[in-house]
């Protein structure tokens, strides 16, 4: 009885998370029209042997609510076609593997944010935690898109915000050893 | 008489100026429903292309309208409402989001889908993570 539950307790603890369809947006205030770019597309695996947290982007699946911002986005800023994904790995602070079962706490998560090409070394605040039974984590920071090589000409500079806001929502599932 | 004339010209490549930006700010989402499908190929051949050379099919086929045949294996709604198809492999297959207006407009044509069965459908390829994305879709009735 107790081996069979070490046994399932285990797998579930050594076990990676994987949600293929995270939600993350980008949001910026500007003078004339919010800018608000969403994905519903963002893959992130979290291994629960190490706290160790991947999120990919593919960058044209951003959709905006007006054609035109998403053509300057993917052709003006992020050149998609030549640096067609965004990616960030890091690792959760202070890791241990109660943080997934327990009730959704903060955390700290410092890794690499590779946008544009550009590596730069981040550390953000989130949650995570079990919520209803599921796995979830939560996390909002902003970034300065000068940092990631993204030119903004100065015509429309002081139009589009110094800095966007980043928002990320995840509901893991355990996935396959 | 010369300057009045210039006046009028001057204003009249303001009006069409605008017009012409405003047309361009304002410029809708291309419908998929209406655009022609660029390439019409089997499911699992578009999964073995992107497995193979991952950087030439993105650039083969990334923001292109395909038109895909293959096996429908999963039917799932995200939590915003969208409605989500899943060709061939659950974990490493086609991820197809269906148009949101389209889905209004369709919800029996939705409704009916099985899966297990064969399915058409046409939309926006987006590249190649873990699984193809593929948005915004609609489904091909024939």
């Amino acid at each position: 009885m107790l081996i069979v539950f070490v046994a399932s307790f285990s797998a579930f603890s050594q076990g990676k998370f994987i949600d293929k369809n995270a939600f993350t947006s980008f949001y910026s205030s500007t003078p004339m029209e919010d800018i608000l770019g969403e994905s519903n597309e963002v893959l992130t695996i979290l291994d629960s042997s190490n706290g160790e947290i991947v999120f990919q982007a593919l960058m044209t699946t951003f959709h905006f609510k007006r054609a035109l911002m998403e053509e300057h986005f993917n052709e003006n800023y992020m050149e998609s076609t030549k640096f067609p994904k965004a990616k960030f790995k890091g690792t959760i602070e202070g890791f241990k593997k109660e943080m997934l079962t327990a009730p959704v706490a903060n955390i700290k998560i410092t890794g690499v944010l590779n946008v544009h090409g550009v590596d730069k070394t981040i550390t953000v605040p989130g949650t995570i935690g079990t919520d209803g039974g599921k796995l979830v984590a939560t996390s909002k920071f902003k970034v300065t898109p000068e940092d990631y090589g993204i030119v903004i000409p100065s015509l429309v500079r002081d139009k589009v915000g110094k800095e966007m806001e980043i928002t990320v929502k995840a509901t893991y599932l355990p996935y396959g050893q | 008489m010369k300057i009045k004339y210039a006046i009028i010209l001057v204003l009249i490549v303001i009006v069409v100026g605008a017009g012409i930006g405003l047309k361009m700010f304002f410029k809708p989402h291309a419908d998929v429903n209406m655009l022609d499908a660029e390439f019409k190929l089997e499911a699992t051949k578009l999964l073995d292309e992107f497995q193979k050379e991952e950087n030439t099919a993105t650039a083969k086929y990334s923001e292109k309208v395909l038109e895909i045949n293959g096996k429908l294996v999963a039917k799932n709604k995200l939590p915003n409402g969208t409605n989500l198809l899943i060709l061939e492999d659950e974990m490493a297959g086609i991820s197809c989001q269906l148009d949101s207006s389209w889905s209004a407009a369709n919800t029996s044509v939705i409704l009916a889908l099985e899966t297990g069965n064969p399915i058409t459908v046409k939309g926006v390829c987006k590249g190649y993570l873990m699984e193809i994305k593929v948005s915004p879709a609609i489904v091909v009735t024939k």
